[in-house]
């Protein structure tokens, strides 16, 4: 085995052995210790997983655990053990975990002093499930992994043992909970069809196989707990709730990697186990789009109506990843491309900015934006990092962002434009709104994100502000990179993904700088601090009527888990009209 | 391709209907729930149609377990890899429940009640200066 | 939205799915002959290759050993978040003492039930170890047999009393055993990749077919799973049942309090 093949386990077993290791001998280990190794085997994993994305490039990698080869059982088509596969797409987006882990354990430094190494043996069995979900190839391994993830996230949702903490795990925990079953119902049936769960020979046989419905079954199964997980419009309902109440380390965690993880799968499932079946396309190229397509859109507009920062940054993620899926829904190579730059730069992007939530609840004792209104004087690292961020997300012409969005136009219609680039303006102006109200004292009467929810809670504080701002201004200057320096290594990661065999993709340089989204965002921006109370007859009957639409929105994310579930079948509802017309 | 008329439903297709019945059933208590520890309850009905679903399909017709201990390799036996894959999603199920009822019992605490109907998470916010 | 209206649309949704439901059952392979080809492969293949008679055991532990070494992390997951769930509001610190619940009278026990206890807590851990002894010949496993030797300790504490059932099962060392678990489970996969093998490479002498040591390296991993399920239960049982001592007084309040 070469060196390469010989890592791809490590990359697993490593976070898995230090945090087992770290649970074994919790009673006795000092308080620092396990922060320290934490911080290491995720630089660790982050390295080994380059080192591996780099390797791929002469062709895949391949580990079969116990020796168990696809020609073990010298019969075609079966294959008994699980296989560990590495392309460049994979390998990085597992890279790219390693490093957000790496930044939020330096962020959370000081946080959870007085327990014992619970957090951090929590956060490592969380990474070893993010990378494994990269790099297997084997449909249950992937569910396992999956559900591995989903436990951490949890536990650690539920971590602060405030009041909406417990209720927002509660909620997550029953809709993902959910979602899994689901998926496994759709490994069950698949397996049933192809008799495999390896992707490829997963694939071949459903090639094989054409039209029929036990298999778009499955994909719908084992495709709505994905889209449960990237929280896609109407399975979405939980992430605001989970991501606004989660400990600001963990949701740094949720909205910069595990949510856009959700749709990396069900791209990888759709380009290497169903390439072959029409039914399926179909279903992504029509109702997947539409979905992405509405997502945006509603969860945009959410985003501008709330106060409560870390739930505005969780619906900007919300609609963030309905516009990547239209990406994923095009299906062409070049869109394909944009969703895995897109995924690195918007979640580089949202790390950095729920870092800044969390310094303002740490250091200003609240995370609402009318409460906290004019409270960041003198903390200028992090409004630099807040600023940034909302340029970044609101469509500023430089980045990684940018370069991934005009990526994915390429494929676009043109009304699909309007609306993703009205999403991206809705959430960039929100972000820039609260910032602009928390650290310049900008005034503006408070719009409908006057009657959203929000909370009264802080987090621990006397940490300091550097160890906070430092992980926050790296993410942003990350997201910063010119997108042209990695073209070359996206077209051989887009062409992989598809086919392990494939010639590296030549993608268009960086086409014409387009400032509509900025403009865009400057106007809802202007619009929302220029706000002058209501005084006339016409004005209030406007504003009336906003917020009437404001709350019937707002009536909808109720918070209810009986809501959420009923939604979650409404969901499927629609994957079952869809596929029979 | 067989019809859709009801009455000429072959048995063969029961168990797949039992578990779509059961997770049906989950789905209508988890919704109408008025308490927690009921919906947890509903959560592992859902979960069993997977368990009907994975046995049911590795299930062969006059076969027996998958252990050769008294009768020797070569007999026939129904599919080890669904009850393998059973067997994980039992821990799975556990896995859940202990947590959600670790976090019902602080919920209770902190609220005083359990009902789904009266949780929500993010208080309402307060009453409007205007 | 009211319950009224949510039902509507759950019963509208339900109503859209039966038709798909309906189809698929009807074209999935007729129940009693499904045609994956996996399963008969592993009948015919693994008793041969592995020496072990449980089949189920050969794919959770050798074939498929990746999917329980996740498994086993989920268990852990899942008892790590309720550990710090139901310690949060006690505090950490009082972990090794039994907690008191004033005012609770302590009821004597008598003589027979402390023996009878104390005689079928042994069987019961009996019967754990040796289903997850048996684990390759016969149904069960460290899974099963690790949930087995847990629950023995509930009756331990029928039979103890709470205090004398805490001094018998501190925390620490449960912990202790539930990551000691895992962790040997994860050298048993890591360690072959340092002599140049593949992970989890079965490398021992496989052992006779039908014999107690049977299947190599699965002995050791199953033995791994019975050492980290047992750990993982045991402190389940612990700490629910702490949380039956507390009384009302809550160290860490509510936001709104502060």
């Amino acid at each position: 085995m070469s060196l390469s093949e010989t890592l791809l386990p490590v990359a697993v077993l490593l976070p898995l052995g230090a945090a087992t290791l770290m649970l074994a001998l919790a009673h006795w280990l000092p308080p620092r210790l396990p922060k320290i190794v934490a911080i290491f085997v995720a630089l660790a994993v982050c390295a080994i997983c380059l080192g591996l994305a780099h390797a791929s490039l002469d062709g895949p990698v391949r580990h079969w655990f116990g020796g168990w080869t696809p020609d073990a059982a010298h019969r075609p088509g079966v294959v008994l053990g699980i296989g560990f596969q590495a392309d460049p797409a994979s390998a990085a987006l597992a890279a790219f975990c390693g490093l957000m882990f790496s930044a939020s354990f330096v962020f959370a430094w000081g946080y959870f002093d007085t327990e014992h190494a619970h957090f951090h043996v929590l956060m490592l069995l969380f990474l070893a499930a993010m990378v494994g979900f990269c790099l297997t190839r084997d449909l249950f391994n992937l569910f396992v992994w999956f559900e591995l993830m989903s436990i951490a996230a949890f536990a650690l949702t539920a971590y602060p043992l405030g009041r909406s903490a417990l209720e927002g795990a509660f909620t997550f925990t029953v809709t993902n909970a959910l979602a899994s079953f689901l998926m496994l119902a759709g490994t069950g049936l698949l397996y049933a069809r192809t008799g495999t769960f390896d992707f490829a020979t997963m694939g071949e046989a459903v090639a094989r196989t054409g039209s029929d419905p036990v298999l778009t079954g499955g994909f719908v199964l084992v495709a709505a707990a994905l889209l449960t997980k990237a929280a896609i419009l109407p399975f979405h309902l939980w992430l605001a709730d989970a991501h606004a109440v989660a400990p600001s380390p963990v949701s740094v965690i949720f909205s910069g990697a595990m949510v856009s993880l959700g749709l990396f799968g069900l791209a990888k499932l759709v380009a290497q186990v169903f390439s072959g079946s029409a039914d399926v396309t179909g279903l992504v190229h029509g109702l997947l789009h539409g979905l992405g397509l509405a997502t945006a859109l509603v969860a945009g507009v959410m985003a501008f109506a709330q106060r409560h920062l870390k739930r505005l940054l969780a619906f900007s993620t919300i609609s963030h990843l309905g516009i990547m899926l239209t990406a994923l829904s095009a299906g062409t190579d070049t869109a394909t491309a944009g969703l895995l730059l897109y995924i690195l730069g918007h979640g580089l992007t949202k790390g950095a900015l729920f870092m800044v939530a969390g310094t303002l609840l740490s250091l200003r004792q609240s995370a609402d934006e009318i409460v906290l209104y004019g409270q960041g004087r003198g903390l200028w690292a992090p409004a630099l990092a807040m600023i940034g961020g909302g340029l970044l997300l609101g469509g500023l012409p430089l980045g990684l962002m940018h370069g991934a969005t005009g990526l994915i136009e390429r494929s676009a219609s043109a009304p699909a434009q309007a609306i993703t680039t009205l999403a991206t303006a809705l959430t960039g102006a929100a972000i820039l709104r609260a910032a602009a109200r928390i650290f310049l004292r900008a005034s503006g009467v408070p719009g409908p994100e006057l009657l959203a929810p929000t909370e009264r809670e802080h987090e621990k504080p006397d940490r300091p502000v550097w160890l906070m701002a430092f992980p926050a201004l790296a993410l942003v200057a990350l997201a910063l990179v010119p997108p042209g320096a990695a073209l070359p290594f996206l077209g051989a990661a887009t062409a992989r993904l598809h086919d392990p065999s494939a010639p590296p993709l030549a993608l268009p340089e960086g086409g014409s700088v387009n400032l509509v989204p900025l403009g865009l965002t400057a106007a809802l921006f202007a619009l929302a601090l220029l706000r002058r109370r209501a005084l006339h007859r016409p004005a209030r009957a406007v504003t009336r009527a906003e917020r009437a639409g404001f709350r019937a929105l707002q009536a909808l994310h109720s918070g209810l888990v009986g809501d959420y579930v009923t939604w979650m079948a409404v969901g499927l509802a629609l994957f079952a009209l869809a596929s029979a017309l | 391709m067989s019809t859709l008329s009801p009455g000429a439903l072959p048995i063969s297709a029961l168990p797949w209907l039992v578990a779509a019945w059961l997770f049906a059933v989950g789905l209508y208590g988890i919704v109408t729930s008025r308490h927690c520890v009921h919906l947890v309850g509903c959560l592992t009905v859902c979960q069993s149609a997977t368990y009907v679903l994975l046995l049911g399909l590795g299930y062969v017709r006059e076969a027996g377990p998958p252990v050769f201990y008294d009768h020797p390799p070569g007999t026939p036996a129904v599919d080890p890899v669904v009850q393998a894959l059973v067997l994980t999603d039992i821990v799975v199920g556990a896995a859940v429940t202990a947590l959600l009822l670790a976090i019902a019992i602080q919920v209770q605490r902190r609220r005083g009640t359990l009902d789904p109907q009266a949780l929500r998470p993010l208080r309402p916010p307060p009453p409007s200066a205007e | 939205m009211t319950p009224r209206w949510r039902l509507l649309l759950l019963a509208l949704a339900l109503l859209v799915l039966a038709p798909a439901v309906l189809r698929v059952a009807l074209t999935l392979p007729a129940f009693g002959a499904p045609t994956a080809a996996l399963g008969q492969t592993v009948n015919a293949l693994a008793p041969e290759l592995r020496h072990v008679a449980n089949m189920v055991a050969a794919v959770n532990f050798d074939l498929r050993g990746i999917d329980t070494l996740g498994e086993e992390c989920m268990l852990l997951c899942a008892v790590t978040g309720a550990t710090v769930l139901l310690r949060g509001a006690r505090g950490e610190h009082d972990t090794a003492r039994a907690g008191r619940l004033p005012g609770r009278p302590v009821t004597p026990r008598a003589d027979a039930t402390v023996l009878v206890c104390r005689i079928f807590a042994t069987l019961t851990l009996m019967v754990g170890l040796s289903v997850a002894l048996h684990g390759m010949t016969t149904p069960g496993g460290g899974f099963q047999g690790g949930v087995i030797a847990a629950s023995g300790l509930l009756l331990l504490y029928l039979g103890e009393g709470y205090a004398g059932w805490r001094a018998l099962v501190p925390p620490p060392v449960l912990v202790a055993l539930e990551g000691g678990g895992a962790l040997l489970f994860v050298l048993c996969a890591g360690l072959p990749l340092l002599a140049g093998h593949p992970a989890l490479q079965n490398r021992l002498p496989l052992g006779e077919f039908r014999d107690l040591y049977s299947g190599g390296l699965m002995v050791l991993v199953n033995a791994a799973v019975a050492l980290s399920v047992a750990g993982s239960f045991g402190l389940l049982l612990v700490e629910f049942l702490e949380e039956t001592r507390e009384a009302g007084d809550d160290p860490i309040s509510d936001e709104e309090d502060r």
